[in-house]
């Protein structure tokens, strides 16, 4: 690790040098682009620890900006301007994703960020966006402590992670009214930390008795010590958050000590493809929730104009099914659609100010900024595998399976 | 009492399957005196090609096991006999530098490839059941496989002609090359020995934790503090290494909470660079 540790910055400028070429092969690109266009910047992590997650954003904005294109742009003021998306791969290092955010202001002159995932990554990419003026959206982070720095000019999609953990405790509650005790194990990180934190206050508000809440740390392989200390706390529900490989493994090492109880909740885990397909049967009964889920019935402006449209055209270009990830993101241009019709200019500080005002209904559902430039809670899916496959058990308006205990 | 049991059988199994990662990278580091960065990559790589197999050809990882380690070894001889070869014996900087170099290079072809998403082999084998004791089978089947690959290298190392002029090789290069070692086709053989033992962790690993090259740092890291512990220069370090840091995080993770079970490894680290260099087993001159 030591040595590792040395050599990350090695690692760092040597990928440098990969970026500077695609990035000077974009430079080499741009007088073709001559005419007025819309630019909009985004650091994606399309190699390293979160490639997979940067490839969700990547395609749906993709999808977005040909689809918003081939209908001649977007309205600003008298004229229609298309739309130009400069990405850039950050490799997964939040340094780097500040470096290539601050690079997109002052040499692609980008006009909006979209900014990466992970409250985390997040929170560096919206930090350079605000010392530039530039309005940043973003559409994967949920952790509120994101969005309490006071910056003007960030706005998220996701509602707060509040919305999914009170309302949840209310729901279980109701399903198996003998739960009485709840033991959580979160991943030191922005989210998940944040997640397993709330879920406890939750709990204990809720009624519930908190019998373990510990967090591990980035890089842990083995839950065996935490799993065993949770089995000797008997409790009625476990409720584990981290990232897919980590859930899989907590999951899997569960199964192996022979430990279980009625709810097994993993966060974000279920809402992924990746996790029920890495866990296969062990994944049966695993409850999450999610911010958004292709089954709902949304319908508003844009160029997806129901859940439905988006899902079709999702579908035929990827071959599998969105989750919150691909809804979220794409939702987000909508939010630069229908703010610069409203400011009628490029004008930072108006589109700016027209950006807070935003309230429209999108395929995602609707779009509110509270004063912390937060999308405002609303009802959230509960969501749980069931043969394989995932079942919505709330809200009661999309709900398609009732609530099985862990078999 | 019984959780303690408990607690004490999964450090070990861990510990187990530490030493396992680690054989080969101690081997590297100890004759070579190159601290191989690719290993981390070597073992997801191993991981991969088990999975694959498993995956679209239904192959069993047990069978996988002599494939994957015979490509390992190719791969790993290779490298070694047209790349490595050429700096191994200038500065260990130098060489550290070139399989860090390597190692983006496969770390980063491999997440090209295959993605980062996190895989698993499902072949969930179930548990033995010891009184209130949990062993889950897949990782007994690793703990063994760990110690037969160790008592084998050392077996090799003790009694074949290539074992001993390996350990010639590590104890004197001139004196060795006067003797009519060719050691440039020892150090190659050793990297490619190396290379196999991470494979081998590799087919064991994917099936024991999710694949992915995100983890690759990890394991590397696990490797380095495993040998940092256990020793250079000795086959049975690593196994020592390995089972000490599978127990100090098992129970540190009890104790004190799973926030501080990586930490205490490396405090164990640390305490050991400075009072016993040598690591708990390991030869002197190889600190």
């Amino acid at each position: 690790m030591f040595a590792h540790g040395i050599l990350r910055s090695a690692r760092a400028s040597l990928l440098a040098g990969g970026v500077a070429t695609g990035l000077l092969a974009a430079a080499l690109a741009a007088p073709a682009m001559a005419q007025e266009t819309i630019k909009i910047g985004a650091p994606l992590a399309l190699t390293g620890g979160l490639a997979d997650e940067g490839h969700k954003q990547d395609v749906v904005w993709k999808m977005w900006v040909e689809k918003i294109n081939a209908a001649g742009g977007i309205q600003v003021g008298d004229k229609k301007l298309k739309v130009e998306l400069i990405e850039y791969d950050y490799q997964s290092e939040g340094q780097r994703a500040s470096q290539l955010a601050e690079k997109l202001i002052n040499d692609d002159k980008v006009q909006f960020l979209f900014s990466p995932f992970g409250s985390g990554h997040t929170k560096i990419v919206a930090g350079v966006g605000e010392r530039y003026q530039v309005p940043t959206i973003a559409c994967v982070a949920s952790s509120e402590s994101v969005y309490d720095q006071t910056l003007k000019y960030l706005f998220g999609t996701l509602s707060p992670n509040g919305g999914m953990t009170t309302a949840m405790v209310k729901f279980f509650k109701e399903k198996f009214p003998e739960t009485k005790s709840i033991a959580v194990l979160g991943r030191d990180d922005v989210f998940p930390k944040s997640m397993a934190e709330g879920i406890a206050k939750a709990a204990e508000a809720g009624g519930l008795t908190v019998a373990y809440k510990e967090l591990y740390p980035v890089g842990t392989m083995d839950h065996a010590a935490a799993l065993s200390s949770i089995k000797a706390a008997k409790p009625d529900w476990i409720y584990i958050t981290g990232y897919t490989q980590d859930l899989i493994l907590a999951r899997k090492q569960m199964q192996d000590l022979g430990i279980t109880a009625p709810i097994v909740t993993m966060v974000t885990g279920p809402s992924y493809t990746e996790f029920t397909q890495g866990l296969g049967p062990l994944a049966n009964g695993i409850s999450s929730s999610s911010w958004w889920h292709h089954l709902t019935t949304y319908e508003g402006q844009g160029v997806w104009p129901t859940t439905a449209a988006f899902y079709e055209d999702f579908k035929a270009r990827t071959k599998g099914d969105p989750d919150y990830v691909h809804g979220s993101c794409a939702a987000a241009g909508e939010v630069i659609v229908d703010a610069l019709a409203r400011a009628g200019s490029l004008d930072k500080a108006k589109v700016r100010d027209a950006i807070a005002a935003t309230d429209i209904q999108t395929f995602y559902g609707p779009i509110k900024f509270g004063p912390n430039g937060m999308n405002l809670s609303r009802e959230l899916p509960i969501i749980q595998v069931q043969d394989g496959a995932i079942k919505v058990l709330a809200p009661a308006a999309i709900k398609n399976a009732d609530m099985i205990a862990m078999p | 009492m019984a959780i303690y049991l408990q607690i004490l059988s999964n450090g070990l199994m861990l510990g187990a399957l530490y030493a396992c990662l680690a054989v080969g990278f101690s081997l590297v580091w100890g004759v070579l005196n190159v601290i191989n960065m690719l290993h981390g990559s070597f073992i997801i790589l191993g991981g991969y090609l088990t999975f694959f197999a498993w995956h679209l050809y239904g192959i069993h990882p047990v069978v996988m096991l002599p494939i994957v380690a015979a490509l390992m070894f190719a791969l790993g001889f290779t490298l070694q006999k047209l790349v490595i070869n050429r700096v191994v014996s200038a500065p260990v900087l130098t060489t550290l530098t070139l399989t860090f170099g390597l190692d983006m290079i496969l770390y980063n072809a491999m997440t090209y490839w295959f993605t980062a998403t996190p895989r698993r082999i499902t072949l969930d084998l179930g548990a033995v059941h010891l009184g209130s004791v949990v062993l889950p089978v897949d990782r007994l089947i690793g703990t063994g496989l760990a110690l037969a690959m160790t008592l084998l290298l050392y077996a090799v190392m003790r009694g074949s002609t290539i074992g001993r002029a390996i350990v010639a090789v590590r104890m004197d290069r001139s004196a060795a090359e006067l003797m009519g070692i060719r050691t440039d086709r020892i150090y190659a053989i050793t990297f490619g020995i190396g290379a196999l033992m991470a494979g081998v962790a590799g087919v064991v690993f994917a099936t024991v934790f999710p694949i992915t090259t995100n983890v690759t740092g990890i394991w590397l890291g696990k490797a380095f503090v495993v040998c940092v512990v256990g020793g250079l220069g000795s086959v049975p370090g690593a196994l020592v290494g390995g089972l000490v840091l599978g127990l100090v995080e098992s129970f540190a993770g009890h104790w004190f909470g799973p926030q501080q079970a990586i930490t205490a490894g490396f405090v164990l680290m640390l305490v050991l660079l400075l009072t016993r260099p040598t690591g708990l087993v390991g030869v002197r001159g190889y600190e």
